[in-house]
């Protein structure tokens, strides 16, 4: 292909007064004009309205454009929109650059104006740098297979499989246990409405019992993964042997486990009356609570304890993902967890509320450190208020004490925050409430599936906001408590949402995958296979003496190319030149010579 | 522009350091992108370079930053056990040993780099790093291979990270080797050592012609055996020939 000569559009956004309130847009616009290669630079009140995008794709039309850069806000959000102007205009998508100066400029260097915009000239002169040297990429694009692994029947495994069965996918469903339904099987009754959770758990395990698209196997895990998006290939292990399957998607849901005291911690353990509220649970669902005088429930119970960074574990693995979570999990166990569980606070309220309701006499103290009970739970904390359970805050730090009285009865010692004085509490039961922790499951699930598993020891969402229920590998979705505590609720929302995101790929049979792989230069290739080595998805494999890369399996982080002992391997849209040109064009008076003048 | 800015430095005015930062797209990038939502402000001095993991950062591209006159390069990445390549911020930390090691044989503080972890959530974080950094490189002042015409040791140690045989026992070490961990890094050090002290030489015979081992050894300032040593290892590796004699001593060019 001949190198066409780069004629380069530059359009500088004053996002309002976002950018313009600080940044002298007109002036950055006016400097871009004069960098070398740049045929075209404006600016506008908004490059990404209708008008603004209308804009980028005329100019790209009247001034025979082939390079793009917008100067504008970050990337992570907005790429995705001018790349389809682009795309619009008849430019291929990756001959696009974006500057930001809003996130990285206007908005962190308010009090600045002129610094401001000199840096906003520099990261434009960056941008215009690296569009030199962009090139086209093509998107592979693969076929996907029009069925599904579930990985997990509780609530959010099984919402997930019927909403694709219902679709007409053809769904396979694996749970490790015998039975269906997961936690939510267990569970008593289900705040704020009080129903008892079969009523929600049975009907779905009806459903997928009886539905024709969905393949049901019990005491049944996932062995081995292997392939890629729209072509996985599944090794499931069961009570009759090994089997094996090829599917599309996988949607992983194996859910949790609840957090179990140490022995010792309030007495948990050592006295039959210090129990769990899941414990309390199994204990109301039997009767087994009865009416006694008093019951104390102490919240964040190994929750909330300030985050540990890995790092300062001791004798952190190097790379080891599974050895990462074990040790998070080991630590956890003395330590506790950093994050809130969500649910407890709730679960305790309605734990408190099914002993009022049936034994009014009974005294139900809270202690909390902080109450978290949101939207229309709010009205449920109420109920228990009017219910006359008594909630008593402490200091989070100060955590409520323990011991027993000469008669052998619990009490419970606490630094009321609101007296400012210690209150002690005389208890037939002590309840303990406890997060929602990772499972020993998804060590061997993000192992085989190669989903990346965040400090929290969950498995870890593409983006926390934007990306809820997709994973970092295309083709697998999460879905449930997996990824972090959920109730009933949110477990199902979550099932839909993953069923809705497989079901995108399945339904168009055909997926683009990333432009950003790993590309080996065979003449320089030496076969050396440090590359196969180091790459945690094994997309490069040594054949015939050299390297290839299956790019549907290549991830683009480039880790390979930095360290391939021929440099051998260039990153598509990142390779070495297209970095450094950025730092020259910053750095060098080589490189800002492509300032005309 | 930039002649113009290195410029005011020598007329006095208060020197306003410029780093260059490689973010990793889905933390650090993701990091600095909240820092800006959040409103938090920090000094204009950075300079980011987005890249799509921090494993990507390879040696040479934090070296050349330096060589172009960068005050400081920051590298940014997810925490251990966030990437989300699963490993990459390992690979990047394995291969920052070997850096800093590679900083102080090319005569730049170590100090101008920094290898920090920044989370997409830590918007306050990236702030106070920025804040922190671009005070401690303005106690240092300028990179002083701004005024330094033709580094050669730097060069050098930019052409021994481009190398075969130093890129690989680098990147060895990032998986399993069989010998002790201390004993593996004393090894890469010394290959490294020597790879540079050879680019050295390659690099004046690149640059005269053809020269005598006395010679080279008054250019590069490094010993006369040493020189010696690795004329005969140059040789050997088709690297070099001769090229007749001087004052009854060998001359040697570029193969």
């Amino acid at each position: 292909m001949m190198k066409q000569e780069p004629r380069i559009g530059v359009f500088v956004c004053s996002c309002g007064t976002n950018i313009g309130g600080v940044v002298n847009v007109p002036e950055v616009a006016e400097y871009a004009r004069k960098i070398a290669h740049v045929m075209h630079a404006e600016h506008n009140l908004y490059m990404c309205s209708e008008a603004g995008l209308t804009t980028i794709k005329e100019s790209i039309r009247e001034h025979n454009l082939n390079r793009v850069v917008v100067a504008s806000c970050t990337p992570r959000t907005h790429e995705p929109l001018f790349r389809a102007a682009c795309k619009e205009a008849g430019l291929n998508p990756y001959l696009f650059e974006m500057a930001n100066i809003r996130e990285h400029d206007s908005w962190v260097h308010p009090h600045e104006p002129e610094k401001a915009t000199q840096k906003a000239k520099d990261i434009v002169r960056m941008a215009v740098a690296k569009a030199i040297l962009l090139e086209p990429q093509n998107e592979p694009e693969v076929e996907v297979k029009g069925s599904s692994l579930v990985i997990g029947a509780g609530v959010a495994g099984m919402t997930a499989a019927l909403s694709m069965a219902n679709q007409g996918f053809k769904v396979h469903l694996i749970e490790k246990e015998k039975e269906l339904g997961g936690m939510a099987q267990k569970l008593y009754k289900l705040y704020p409405t009080l129903a008892n959770a079969s009523e929600v758990v049975e009907p779905l395990i009806d459903d997928v019992k009886s539905h024709r698209n969905i393949e049901l196997a019990t005491s049944t895990t996932l062995k081995e993964a292997s392939g890629y998006i729209g072509n996985f290939n599944a090794i499931l292990t069961g009570p009759e042997g090994d089997s094996e399957l090829i599917v599309g998607t996988i949607i992983v849901a194996p859910g949790s486990s609840n957090y179990t005291p140490p022995k010792g911690l309030y007495e948990y353990g050592l006295n039959d009356n210090v129990i769990t509220q899941k414990e309390l649970d199994e204990k109301l669902r039997k009767g087994e609570i009865g009416e006694p005088e008093q019951i104390v429930m102490i919240q964040c119970v190994g929750a909330r304890k300030g985050e540990i960074r890995p790092t300062e574990l001791e004798a952190f693995p190097k790379s080891d993902t599974a050895e990462l979570l074990r040790k998070i999990l080991k630590a956890r166990k003395e330590e506790g967890w950093p994050y809130c569980s969500r649910i407890c606070c709730m679960n305790a309220i309605k734990n408190a509320i099914l002993i009022k309701e049936k034994s009014p006499k009974t005294d139900v103290v809270v202690l909390f450190g902080d109450l978290r009970v949101y939207k229309e739970y709010e009205d449920f904390y109420r109920k228990a208020r009017d219910l006359e359970v008594r909630f008593i805050r402490h200091i989070e730090e100060v955590r409520p004490g323990i011991s027993q009285t000469p008669e052998g009865k619990l009490q419970v010692m606490v630094y009321d925050a609101l007296s400012g004085m210690e209150v002690t509490f005389p208890a037939d039961w002590v309840v303990l409430s406890t997060p929602l922790i990772p499972s020993k499951d998804e060590i061997m699930l993000a192992r085989m599936l190669k989903i990346p598993i965040a400090t929290d020891g969950f498995l870890m969402e593409a983006h926390l906001k934007l990306r809820p229920v997709d994973t970092n590998v295309d083709g697998v979705f999460i879905a449930g408590t997996v990824s972090g505590p959920k109730d009933i609720s949110e477990s199902i929302i979550s099932g839909e949402a993953a069923a809705a995101r497989a079901s995108i790929l399945m339904g168009n049979r055909k997926v683009k995958t990333d432009a950003i792989t790993a590309v080996v230069d065979e003449e320089l290739c030496i076969g050396c296979g440090l590359c196969e080595e180091i790459c945690p998805y094994g997309a490069p494999k040594i054949e015939e003496g050299k390297s290839k890369v299956r790019e549907i399996l290549c991830r683009g982080c480039g880790s390979c190319a930095a360290e391939c002992p021929k440099r051998a391997i260039t990153m598509r849209h990142y390779s070495d030149g297209q970095i450094l040109t950025q730092v020259k064009a910053l750095l060098t008076s080589e490189g800002s010579k492509e300032v005309g003048q | 522009m930039v002649e113009e800015r290195f410029e005011n430095e020598k007329l006095g005015e208060e020197f306003e350091p410029l780093i260059v930062a490689y973010c990793c797209n889905w933390c650090s990038y993701a990091g600095a992108d909240l820092a800006g939502t959040s409103r938090f402000e920090y000094p204009t001095n950075i300079r980011i370079v987005r890249i799509m993991c921090t494993g990507r950062v390879d040696p040479t591209l934090v070296l050349e930053a330096l060589r172009m006159g960068a005050d400081g390069v920051l590298i940014a990445g997810c925490h251990p056990g966030d990437c989300h390549y699963q490993k990459g911020n390992f690979m990047m930390e394995k291969r920052f040993d070997y850096l800093k090691e590679a900083l102080k044989n090319a005569g730049i503080e170590p100090k101008r780099v920094r290898l920090e972890w920044v989370s997409a959530s830590e918007g306050g974080k990236w702030a106070a790093l920025i804040r922190e950094m671009t005070e401690e490189i303005k106690q240092l002042g300028p990179n002083p291979l701004r005024r330094t015409k033709a580094p050669k040791r730097t060069d050098a140690t930019i052409s021994a990270f481009k190398s075969q045989r130093l890129r690989w026992v680098v990147g060895r070490s990032q998986i399993k080797v069989e010998i002790e961990e201390e004993k593996y890094r004393q090894t890469v050090d010394l290959i490294m050592q020597d790879e540079i002290e050879r680019h050295m030489i390659t690099g004046a015979l690149k640059e005269k012609g053809s020269l005598t081992a006395e010679e080279l050894a008054q250019m590069t300032g490094l010993q006369p055996s040493k020189i010696v040593q690795h004329l005969i290892a140059l040789r050997r590796d088709g690297k070099i020939s001769e090229a007749g004699e001087k004052n009854n001593q060998y001359l040697y060019q570029l193969a």
